[in-house]
């Protein structure tokens, strides 16, 4: 459909002119104002019909609910009327929204002929004048038309050459505006006349020259940073003397490195954003980074040159090789500190520890600063609508390889691994010292050997968070699990393997203990002495290591939390597993304090009480009345076995952690109750027997009681059972207490087997077997 | 779904670009990526198996897979993992004689910082390339010579991805048992140890054999 016969303008008006187009243009607008009045009418008139639709529904439900089968007949060809009615209405509705659209295209092509021709005028002007804004301008506003629709107005209007040469003067000038900006940028740039790049770097959006605009201005900054760059690095060492910082010179001559690159992003993203609009950040960024990677690398390697990290890298690395050789020879055999920590010096890595820390830290701040800034701007370009999701994947992909790639991720890694390295060491040799250098005060129940480790191992694993590296708090936390077990509980298991001599020697001991003293000529009391402490002291710091592991677990967890805020789930299981290897090391530790408890059972703990118990089968258990008053006026079996546990625990009491004197206690309880039923075992009794037997497991029971804040009920059980037994006044009383279907009372379960029941029932001398025998268990 | 009775720690390691990532990728999402580029540190994935014991009854595995990168550079990151893990998969390129030949100084890696009785599994990965530098028999021999299983994969078509964790899995379930049968005590473990050497053939053989372990006494 023609234009001009849609709008209704017979006649082709003069479009030479201005005053023709500006009189077509009235009568457009005038028709435009009839159409949107007849659009009005009509689109009144169709929400009339829209409200007689919805009373005809009404309708139609009402006549619903009262004859459905004819109505709805009716009903229908209503609404189809409706419908078709309402069909009809729209399409004209249509037609004149195409007819309005058509309007406004023809308005937007008389407005860009208008412009056309006043921007060719105007451009050569501008560009006489030096105006380089205003003619850029001009050729913003020739670049925003379309270039076809141009055409085709230049093939409806008569005045077709009027329009191609208005496009040809436009073209001509946009050519010589690009080259005039390039050449006034590269000028300016050459002065180095701030203002004018700027100036120029803001026509360059205007002419189309996205890419070329930010990279001569971004190149142009570059230049800039490198020689401010080069200045601080010559000077670092300098500047760090006058501030007393000479041990973080590098790490602060870095920061200022990343701060001037992220510096550059912060005050031109505005006028990128007004001038460019979004999206184009990422352009700036990958120039500047290649900046930043080169500043680096020259930091990086003025940092290992300096502070000679090659020669303490090698010097680490052969430490450990000649280690390894050794170690896999003398495997669980105790490490000593080499001494090439002297060389090394432990403040000097310490302090270089620091700086390296600090160094990655900073680095890794940087690269969250460029990731945050490039993909908020990709967002906002996106939400513009300047962007498909599919080129917002890719642009953000971009962005990740640019980071991959950087050269500064390249020496991130260097650092990190150099930092690995040295903390590993640092932590492996401070160890290995702190074991050598252990000390114990008399009377004290630890030694200085397990608050040193668990000291050193804190402080490196909360260092390495201060990398801000997941990767390197990570490894950090593997070498600290080695390292305690590898140095600390070999350190114990090695304490623990000449096991704990018990001053008490029976008579065999005594002999051997003797034969070996004049072998050797050295046993001496003081010597198992020492060894006793030594040995019991290791089983406290290995009890007290159960406890710090499970500490510098939880402090640990804690502090990775709070630094590291925001990462992704996938980091945090990563984390996780590493800490749950570093806590899994306290069963390593359970096992060890286990074996050595075990080992001061066998030979502190069953060769003494045996004795004591055995001498139960020596007294008489067959009383008469008389017999047990005078046994019960003198000392009794059970008080002399109690004074005699009582100053063996004491004698533990002073020397064990209060866990491990629990488990003694009840280890304790144990071997007493099984000995003691092998005695009972060996006896006759009559009842006053048995009375005094009940008793006296009463009163031991009492006393293992008082003597741990465990239950010791459990390892009295069998005892207990077996007292009731013998203390039964008939046999027949034994149903009292055994009912198998009685759960509850003291009894609820017996230990004894039937068997074992009526085994005991016979150490009673007078009950008889018949009776015995009868019994119904 | 976190249901299980065993958790193992399981890590790859070996040069950079032998294949690790793409092993770990076809196995636990099924797929062989492509440009994924090289691994940065470390990364770790999860999945949970269910394995058929020697006794023929199913149980479930929990491997937790680390990838390490083979990258000289983050060598000091990898070699922490080491000492935890409770199998290593060392694995080559088969088509690329170099990765083999680096063998050695992963070996030396392995008795300096893994626990030495730690389950090995050497693999020669890409075994869909038709430019094989290193034959099987090489590869099968140098596992052999250090106490190694042997198995050749492709992550590419997926041959013997499955066979090789699953087999891990078994196996390391089997030592888990024996152990536990035996004792908690650090020193008497050694006794399991011996047992999981020498037995190459299991993992040659197929894989329908439920348990790797069930020969293993007889075998000393
Ligand atoms: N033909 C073939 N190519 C493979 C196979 N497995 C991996 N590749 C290719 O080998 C290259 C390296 O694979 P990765 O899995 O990234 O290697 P990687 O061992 O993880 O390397 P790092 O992470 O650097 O240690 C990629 O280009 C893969 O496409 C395979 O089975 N067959
Ligand atoms: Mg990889």
């Amino acid at each position: 459909m023609d234009v001009s016969s849609l709008i209704g303008i017979g006649d082709a008006e003069d479009l030479e002119t201005p005053e023709g187009i500006k009189r077509l243009c009235q009568r457009i607008n005038e028709r435009e104002k009839q159409v949107n009045d007849n659009l009005q009418t009509l689109l009144s008139r169709k929400l009339n019909l829209e409200t007689k639709i919805d009373s005809c529904l009404i309708k139609y439900q009402q006549l619903y609910k009262a004859s459905i089968c004819e109505d709805s007949k009716k009903l229908t060809s209503i609404i189809s009327h409706t419908s078709d009615l309402a069909e009809k209405v729209s399409a004209k509705v249509r037609n004149l929204d195409t007819a309005r659209m058509r309007a406004t295209e023809v308005q937007k092509r008389v407005h860009d002929l208008i412009d056309l021709q006043l921007c060719s005028q105007g451009v050569m002007t501008a560009i006489k004048d030096e105006d380089y804004e205003i003619g850029a301008r001009h050729v913003k506003r020739y670049l925003s038309m379309d270039r076809n629709i141009l055409e085709k107005t230049a093939d409806d209007v008569s005045s077709m050459t009027s329009v191609n040469q208005a496009v040809d003067t436009l073209e001509k000038a946009a050519k010589e505006m690009r080259e005039i900006v390039k050449v006034k940028l590269d000028e300016a740039i050459k002065k180095n006349d701030l203002a004018s790049v700027e100036r120029f770097f803001k026509i360059f959006p205007q002419l189309g020259m996205y890419d070329e605009g930010i990279a001569k201005f971004t190149s142009y900054v570059c230049t800039k940073l490198s020689s401010i760059a080069e200045k601080e690095l010559r000077q670092s060492m300098e500047i760090a003397k006058a501030e007393k910082r000479t041990q973080v010179a590098y790490a602060d001559t870095f920061t200022n490195l990343l701060e001037n690159v992220l510096r550059i992003i912060e005050t031109n993203q505005p006028i990128l954003e007004n001038y460019y609009r979004y999206g184009h950040l990422l352009k700036m960024v990958k120039i500047l980074q290649l900046e930043c990677d080169d500043q680096t690398r020259r930091l990086i390697q003025e940092f290992n040159k300096n502070r000679l990290i090659n020669r303490k890298v090698n010097q680490i690395n052969d430490y450990i090789k000649s280690q390894s050789t050794q170690s896999s020879s003398t495997l669980g055999h105790l490490r000593k500190a080499s001494g090439s920590m002297d060389k090394l010096n432990s403040k000097d890595l310490d302090t270089l520890i620091a700086e390296l820390t600090i160094m990655h830290s900073r680095a890794e701040l940087y690269v969250k600063f460029i990731r945050r800034r490039v993909s908020n701007d990709i967002e906002k370009c996106f939400i513009a609508g300047d962007m498909t999701e599919e080129e917002k994947k890719t642009a953000l992909d971009s962005m990740e390889s640019v980071i991959k790639k950087s050269q500064l991720s390249n020496q991130m890694q260097e650092i990190l691994s150099t930092y690995l390295l040295f903390e590993r060491y640092f932590m492996e040799e401070s160890v290995i010292k702190a074991i050598g250098f252990d000390s114990h005060e008399t009377g004290q129940l630890y030694s200085s050997m397990v608050d040193d480790v668990f000291f050193i191992v804190r402080k490196c694993i909360r260092r390495s968070i201060g990398t801000q590296s997941v990767d390197g708090v990570c490894a950090v936390i593997n070498n600290g699990g080695a390292c305690i077990e590898q140095e600390l509980i070999n350190a114990f298991r090695n304490a623990l393997k000449s096991g704990y001599h018990s001053g008490y020697i029976d008579l065999a001991q005594a002999y051997s203990a003797f034969q070996s003293t004049i072998q050797q000529g050295k046993i001496q009391t003081n010597d198992s002495e020492m060894a006793r402490t030594k040995f019991t002291v290791t089983l406290n710091n290995a009890d007290k290591s159960t406890e710090y592991i499970e500490t510098l677990f939880q402090n640990i967890s804690e502090e990775i939390k709070v630094s590291f805020p925001n990462i992704d789930s996938h980091k945090k299981e990563m984390i996780e597993s590493c800490l749950g290897g570093l806590k899994s090391v306290g069963d390593s530790l359970k096992t060890v304090v286990e074996s050595g408890m075990q080992q001061l059972r066998s030979s502190a703990i069953k060769p003494r009480i045996n004795p004591w118990i055995d001498q139960f089968q020596s007294s008489n258990h067959m009383l008469t009345d008389d017999e047990l008053s005078v046994y019960e006026a003198g000392e009794t079996f059970i008080q002399f076995l109690i004074v005699q546990l009582d100053g063996l625990l004491n004698s533990f009491k002073k020397v064990l952690s209060e866990k491990n004197y629990d488990i003694l206690v009840l280890m304790l309880a144990t071997d007493v109750t099984a000995r003691f039923e092998r005695a009972i075992k060996k006896c006759a009794f009559d009842r006053n027997g048995g009375l005094v037997l009940d008793k006296e497991v009463r009163s031991l029971g009492t006393f293992l009681t008082g003597a741990t804040s465990w239950t010791v009920r459990d390892k009295m059980a069998r005892l207990t059972q077996i007292a009731i037994i013998l203390n039964l006044e008939k046999i027949s009383e034994l149903s009292e207490y055994y009912d198998t279907r009685n759960q509850e009372g003291p009894f609820t379960a017996w230990r004894l087997t039937p068997n074992e029941i009526r085994n005991i029932l016979k150490l009673r001398t007078d009950f008889k077997i018949e009776d015995i025998k009868k019994l119904q268990l | 779904m976190e249901d299980y009775k065993f958790l193992f720690k399981v890590v790859l390691i070996g040069n950079s670009g032998v294949g690790k990532t793409c092993l770990v990728r076809r196995f636990t999402q099924g797929v062989f990526p492509k440009g994924q580029g090289a691994t940065i540190g470390v990364d770790f994935m999860i999945k949970t198996l269910e394995v058929e014991n020697s006794a023929g009854q199913r149980e479930a595995v929990k491997l937790q897979i680390w990838d390490t990168a083979g990258q000289e550079r983050f060598r000091s990151i990898t070699q922490s993992y080491y000492r935890s893990a409770h199998a290593l998969i060392l694995v080559y390129d088969l088509s690329c004689q170099p990765t083999f030949d680096a063998l050695n100084d992963w070996i030396r890696e392995i008795q300096e910082y893994a626990n030495p009785k730690v389950l090995k599994i050497l693999v020669g990965n890409k075994t869909d390339r038709d430019d094989r530098e290193i034959p099987v028999r090489v590869g099968e021999e140098f596992a052999k010579a250090h106490d190694m299983y042997f198995l050749e994969t492709s992550s590419k078509q997926g041959e013997n991805v499955e066979k090789l964790f699953y087999e891990i899995a078994a196996e390391l379930i089997e030592q888990a048992r024996q152990k536990g049968g035996l004792s908690r005590n650090h020193h008497n473990s050694s006794v399991t140890n011996l047992g999981m050497k020498n037995n190459i053939s299991s993992f040659q053989s197929n894989c329908c054999s439920g348990g790797v372990g069930t020969n293993n006494n007889s075998s000393n």
